[in-house]
């Protein structure tokens, strides 16, 4: 009479399941060598192209992130790699634009004032923003002064009430003020160049605190740290 | 299946699950309702606390829905009824989608063990810009447990209309009106007829007397021996016609709905001819309201459940909770961010927050998370959070619900990308400390 001896249960399982965890590990290290390239959706040419943008930006001095983030962006969006290319360089131009016309300022100031000549803003108009006070940002400003001539609001127009406010040292709150009160009247059917000129009569610009201007070329950019 | 072979299916799945990039959008939503209620039916206690859990998973293009109740008899928990259900949605082309909906159904009563029933039923639905539709449908449903009702065809139709948004002043209101035509085999037996001298025979023509279901003893729905030789099959048909009001505004929401059953008298008993009830939904926080309600229920012939009339009052608790939908069909929702904040957290995180009521996802992305969405959390009734790290400077974002088109949110900054498409802008302020 033969005893039949009973087949370990572990020793079968375990092979199996370490298969198993291999066979499945592998599609995710398949996903993860794409991830660490993040342009790798993007066609061979158009690829070469954005890397080589973005190198230049670096070179330059100018912020590539944001090259990088309007490149992955078009990816996001499923736009085709011609148009990607099209804004990674059109956006290296607004940049360039904007140093010349800041000065050396933050990456945070640079990628915020090419946004406002990307809405239509004239290069000239940043000009005043080169002078500012220590601790004073002009972000808020530039987002502002993007979104107005975004609803429609006169690019002049626009670009005339920042500025004003600006030199009259209005802070971000002003600022966003201001906006909220035109938006609300856009909203409500009024003319967008119209809506600007009536709250620009009833903001008021205020004199910000701490020392006076610095020389130009000189300001320091505290929320770009 | 062993048990090793499912540890291994489960394992794969889930280390799988990251595989799998985009349209994983998928959350699990929850409440628990509690309270007194109260019944009629002679089945129930007349009074008791009841409890009412339910776990909803979502994707934009699938739901699967737990839920039950019970109560409390005696210091113990007694089952009441539960269901699993599943919907698959197709997405929604020219306005026409389509919907494969799977039930599994049990209720408890004191009569049996429990009645079961499983339900397949597929539909196609036409949207008329996100403020009405039609939709019409049809499938089988297949009680158990009931010895004298066959497999029941049913067919439905039904039309919905909105008027007003949840943001307005008065909110909005979603009328629904409903026909569902329900069609079996059910075996006439000795005991259908009340009389012990009436033959099977004669229970089986079509003129029955009015009445006679009602006297049917409940008992002999569940035994075998009512498909005895003293028995023969009868096509039983009846139809509901039910309408709907649901009216939302604010932290109120309101339900009221009536119905008329119709059917000749062996079909239908008086009971159940028409029915009213409404409810009462007031949100105390995001995550707690109070219940209320009351009317009367038809019978449910394929469950072998009577006509019955309640009552119910008691809160409903949901940390994640979920959506009442207005409409028996599965909608797309319409896209309504009512409020979209962004501040830093005291982790150092930037806490993003959004206000969408009646939606199954909220994404955002931008370019602090390198334009790769990032789901959000449901935190209340129409609440949505999610904290990411988002350096200081200007940022670009754009939000989403459902699955539905990117856009800028409301209520801040929004510019023309370098893609046509508009995009918000906020701007992150340093830390003080770093200033």
């Amino acid at each position: 009479m033969s005893i039949r001896r009973p087949v370990p249960v572990a020793n079968v399982r375990a092979p199996v399941l370490l298969g198993t965890l291999l066979l499945a590990t592998l599609p995710i290290a398949s996903v993860a060598a794409q991830e660490l390239d993040p342009l790798s959706k993007l066609d061979a040419p158009s690829k070469f192209t954005v890397q080589l943008l973005v190198d230049s930006a670096q070179a330059a001095g100018l912020p590539s992130r944001a090259l990088m983030s309007t490149a992955l962006e078009g990816i996001a969006m499923k736009v085709d790699g011609k148009r990607i290319v099209a804004a990674v360089r059109r956006e290296y131009s607004f940049l360039q634009t904007a140093r010349a016309s800041l000065g050396p300022v933050g990456d945070e100031e640079l990628t915020a004032a090419a946004s406002v000549l990307e809405a239509g803003a004239k290069p000239a108009a940043l000009v005043a923003f080169r002078a500012r006070q220590n601790g004073r940002s002009d972000l808020e400003a530039f987002t502002i002064w993007a979104d107005l001539i975004t609803r429609g609001v006169p690019k002049e127009d626009a670009s005339t009430a920042i500025t004003k406010l600006w030199q009259d040292g209005a802070d971000d709150a002003i600022f966003h003020s201001l906006w909220n009160n035109v938006q609300t009247d856009i909203l409500q059917g009024l003319n967008p160049g119209t809506a600007l000129q009536n709250r620009i009569r009833e903001t008021p610009g205020r004199a910000p605190p701490g020392p006076g201007k610095p020389p130009e070329g000189q300001q320091e950019n505290q929320s770009s740290k | 299946m062993t048990e090793p072979k499912v540890a291994i299916l489960i394992v794969t799945a889930a280390l799988l699950v990251p595989a799998s990039r985009g349209g994983l959008a998928a959350q699990l939503v929850s409440k628990i309702d509690a309270g007194q209620y109260s019944v009629s039916d002679g089945v129930l206690p007349m009074s008791t606390f009841r409890v009412s859990p339910a776990v909803q998973w979502l994707t934009p293009y699938a739901h699967v829905t737990a839920r039950g109740s019970a109560y409390l008899t005696d210091q113990q928990v007694q089952l009441a009824d539960g269901i699993v259900s599943g919907t698959f949605t197709s997405p929604t082309v020219y306005g026409v989608r389509a919907e494969m909906i799977g039930n599994a159904s049990r209720a408890v009563d004191d009569r049996s063990l429990g009645t079961d029933q499983v339900d397949v039923q597929t539909r196609v639905h036409v949207l008329f810009h996100q403020h009405g539709g039609v939709w019409f449908g049809g499938g089988v449903a297949r009680p158990w447990r009931i010895a004298v009702i066959s497999s029941a065809e049913v067919a439905d139709a039904g039309a919905w209309g909105k008027i007003g948004e949840t943001t307005a002043r008065f909110g909005s209101a979603t009328m629904t009106a409903t026909f569902t035509n329900f069609s079996f085999s059910k075996i006439a037996s000795l005991g259908d007829s009340g009389s012990a001298t009436t033959s099977a025979a004669s229970a089986c023509d079509v003129a029955a007397p009015s009445g006679v279901a009602s006297s049917t003893p409940l008992r002999a729905l569940f035994s075998e021996s009512a498909a005895s030789v003293d028995a023969c099959s009868r096509q039983s048909r009846f139809a509901d016609l039910e309408g709907s009001v649901h009216w939302e505004a604010g932290p109120l929401e309101l339900t009221a709905q009536t119905g008329h059953r119709f059917g000749n008298a062996y079909d239908v008993t008086p009971d159940s001819r028409q029915w009213s009830s409404a409810s009462a939904t007031v949100w105390l926080t995001d995550r707690v309201a109070i219940i209320g309600g009351g009317g009367r229920q038809p019978a449910l012939p394929l469950r072998g459940l009577p006509a019955r009339s309640y009552g119910m009052a008691g809160l409903e608790i949901a940390y994640s909770p979920m959506s009442k939908s207005a409409v028996p069909v599965s909608l797309p929702h319409a896209v309504l961010v009512h409020s979209f904040e962004i501040h830093t957290a005291p982790s150092g995180l930037q806490k993003i927050v959004i206000h969408v009521g009646g939606v199954e996802t909220v994404d955002v992305m931008g370019d602090f998370s390198d334009w790769s969405p990032l789901t959000l959390v449901r935190r209340g009734r129409d609440l949505w959070e999610l904290s990411v790290p988002v350096s200081p400077g200007v940022h670009q974002i754009n939000v989403r619900v459902d699955g539905g088109p990117w856009m800028a949110p409301p209520g801040i900054p929004t510019v023309r990308d370098a893609f046509d498409g508009e995009v918000g802008m906020i701007v992150v302020q340093a830390p003080k400390s770093d200033r």
